[in-house]
């Protein structure tokens, strides 16, 4: 009578190891993908650029030095970004109190319903 | 002499008719059981699956509208799966009943219909719409909705000047017919620069309220409360009017999306 051979128990065994090891790695690509969505979309929703740009802008004007000038370019850097970046923007510039190294202490608001950001600086 | 007795198998109990029946017996339960419970689940699990891909599709193309609104993108194209039901646009005239109504002491400063990019999964009793800027779902025949994804209004008070700006997006999706689609679609939209418009109340007479008023058949007006009144903060006068912090300066965007195929 044919005995029963048992020398290749270790193919079965592989094969349930790799049909687990397929299941887990499942569950890990379906988790990658989520994780790489949301942060993907963090990046992109922080307006990096739009506050770089309004930055560079402002320390910019900051140098106008007559007071209705400055208030008007106030004003238009406002509206350009409310209409282009929908984002709040305003600043304010005063003078340093004397025997400092900088003339100037700027504010800059910045907010587009997401991301707020506010700095004090000086020029 | 002794007797060597041979061992051998005893093959007695054992007839091939009965191991045929229980073995047969076993697979026919097995394939009952599988398809009485395991089909059935297998189904729901489906449907379930349908709904879920479809509310992240939805806040994809809430993405792409993002893109086409905030970020000035003129054009974005989307290929999705629409499966257990079917993804329509209705557009701002066919379903004119869903409106936002933006006024002051003045009187009403923006009139809005916004029209709507609605998904409905008649087997998982589901509707999953986008409407006004907003990811919003809600069981077809039960009372109540929720807001998936929410739109950007927003209210800024100025840490420099003290003076509190009310920002309010209106977002319309239209198209020139009624669109429908189910199975795999490219959902292409394209900004309507000619009807996109921004409006700038400086002083308005406040206080300013929104009023929303829902399509009865299609009553996202829980969702829309709980975002105005929970996430905003704004104070519910009456039902679906909403007054909006004292403001020095209004400010209304207006968009309009056109559908251009799904």
């Amino acid at each position: 009578m044919a005995r029963l051979n048992d020398d290749a128990q270790w193919i079965v065994l592989m094969g349930f190891m790799v049909s687990f090891s397929l299941f887990f790695l499942g569950i890990v690509i379906n988790q990658s993908t989520v994780v790489g969505q949301t942060t993907a979309e963090g990046v992109l929703e922080f307006p990096k650029n739009d506050i770089m740009n309004v930055r560079s802008v402002v320390l910019q004007s900051s140098g106008i030095s007559v007071p209705a000038d400055l208030d008007n370019v106030r004003k238009d850097i406002s509206s350009i970004a409310m209409a282009r970046k929908n984002a709040v923007v305003s600043f304010r510039v005063t003078d340093a109190p004397p025997g400092l190294t900088y003339t100037k202490i700027i504010d800059i608001h910045y907010n587009n319903g997401v991301t707020a950001y506010n700095e004090t600086t000086n020029n | 002499m002794v007797m060597h007795k041979i061992r051998e198998r005893d093959e007695q109990g054992i007839s091939e008719s009965i191991g045929f029946m229980l073995i047969f017996t076993l697979i026919i339960v097995g394939i009952g059981l599988v398809t009485l419970y395991g089909y059935p689940l297998l189904l729901e699990q489906q449907v379930n699956a349908d709904t879920r891909i479809m509310e992240k599709n939805m806040i994809v193309i809430q993405n792409d509208i993002k893109s086409l609104t905030y970020k000035s993108v003129p054009y974005k194209e989307t290929s999705l799966k629409i499966g257990g039901g079917m993804l329509t646009v209705y557009n701002t005239t066919a379903n004119p009943t869903p409106s936002f109504i933006i006024s002051d002491l003045n009187g009403p400063i923006a009139v809005f219909n916004p029209g709507q990019l609605q998904y409905e999964s008649v087997s998982a009793q589901q509707v999953i719409a986008i409407e006004n800027g907003a990811v919003i779902t809600r069981p077809i025949y039960q009372p109540g909705s929720v807001m998936l994804a929410e739109p950007r209004w927003f209210s800024d008070t100025d840490p420099i000047t003290s003076k509190t700006t009310t920002v309010i997006y209106l977002i319309g999706i239209n198209s020139t017919d009624i669109l429908s689609r189910t199975g795999v679609g490219t959902v292409q939209m394209q900004l309507q620069q000619d009807m996109t418009n921004y409006t700038e109340v400086s002083a308005p007479s406040n206080p300013i309220i929104v009023t929303y008023t829902p399509d009865p058949a299609n009553d996202f007006s829980d969702a829309w409360r709980n975002y105005i009144t929970i996430s905003l903060n704004w104070v519910e006068t009456a039902p679906n009017t909403y007054q909006l912090p004292t403001s020095d300066t209004l400010i209304i965007k207006k968009y309009d999306i056109m559908v251009k195929g799904l």
